[in-house]
């Protein structure tokens, strides 16, 4: 039996299965705290500025952060494709949606990064040493919205970017990987894409959509 | 194909609840927008962890991971809301 498992610690295929599964939501979990933390601080930060961050909150562009987690939503489903191709070992399809998932995540980064420019054209990015002009009322806690949505959307950008590596490199050693470790290597990569993709799903109403009507 | 039609389910029925919380924002519930968005970002969460993540059928390991951080969330969270 130990000749179907990749490491020596593992009787069988299912236990060692079963391990790097538990050891990647363990991961994902770890992340949730990252994400938790820097959400309850920007919860506290509205409840105390409300009327400055709903009014800086207007400044974002609901239609490209709605296009942008419509394509997210499409890159998980992607990503869950190719892991129901490599589960069947059919392994064109299973590159093809490996392939579609990156090229969507790198299109959400194009979309966030035209927002960013936008941005900073209006003044509205308190970062990199950037000038910060606000027309609305209260504009030291517009401010603060604004540094807390650039925070948040670069770390996710970030974690987005991490994925995207990871594709790309299991495609590009893809023709002399085992058929057992591509599976394994999607299913991991899978879950922490779903990950990051629910990491957009919180972030998106939390930023964009306060007091939209 | 079985898994096929799931996954499908699962990837319209986020682009529904998609189009609910930006339909829903733009209607004034008197207050409860905030709560409206969260509790449909929640659901969408729940169907990625269950349609494409296969939290329900990956055995009791990584639904443990799940209840041990959203446990420490809660204490996380709880104990700022009671401190304030």
């Amino acid at each position: 039996m130990s000749t179907t498992t990749e490491s020596v610690a593992f009787d069988t295929r299912a236990r060692e299965k079963a391990a790097d599964t538990f050891g990647m939501w363990v991961f994902i979990c770890s992340e949730a705290m990252l994400f938790g933390a820097v959400l309850l601080l920007f919860f506290f930060a509205r409840s105390s500025y409300g009327p400055a961050f709903a009014a800086a909150s207007q400044h974002l562009s609901l239609p490209l952060g709605t296009l942008n987690t419509a394509v997210l939503l499409t890159s998980s489903f992607a990503i869950a494709l190719a892991h129901m191709f490599t589960a069947s070992r059919r392994w064109r399809p299973a590159v093809w949606a490996l392939i579609c998932t990156g090229l969507l995540g790198t299109i959400f980064l194009f979309i966030k990064a035209m927002e960013y420019a936008s941005e900073f054209k209006e003044g509205l990015a308190p970062v990199l040493g950037a000038p910060f002009r606000f027309s609305g009322p209260d504009p030291t806690h517009a401010e603060l919205f604004f540094a807390f949505y650039f925070a948040m959307t670069s770390l996710h950008a970030l974690h987005l970017i991490c994925g995207i590596v990871v594709i790309a490199g299991m495609l590009l050693l893809w023709p002399g990987t085992t058929e057992a470790k591509r599976t394994h290597r999607v299913q991991a990569v899978g879950l922490y894409w779903h990950f990051v993709d629910i990491v957009w799903v919180f972030l998106f109403p939390v930023l964009y959509l306060i007091n939209r009507a | 194909m079985n898994a096929l039609r799931k996954l499908t389910f699962g990837y319209f029925a986020l682009l529904i609840l998609l189009a609910l919380t930006v339909g829903s924002s733009l209607l004034d519930l008197g207050g409860f927008n905030s709560s409206v968005n969260l509790a449909i970002a929640a659901a969408k969460a729940v169907v990625i962890a269950l349609l494409f993540m296969h939290l329900a059928g990956g055995g009791i390991l990584p639904r443990l991971a799940v209840a041990a951080a959203g446990l420490w969330l809660a204490i996380l969270f709880g104990l700022t809301v009671i401190g304030r």
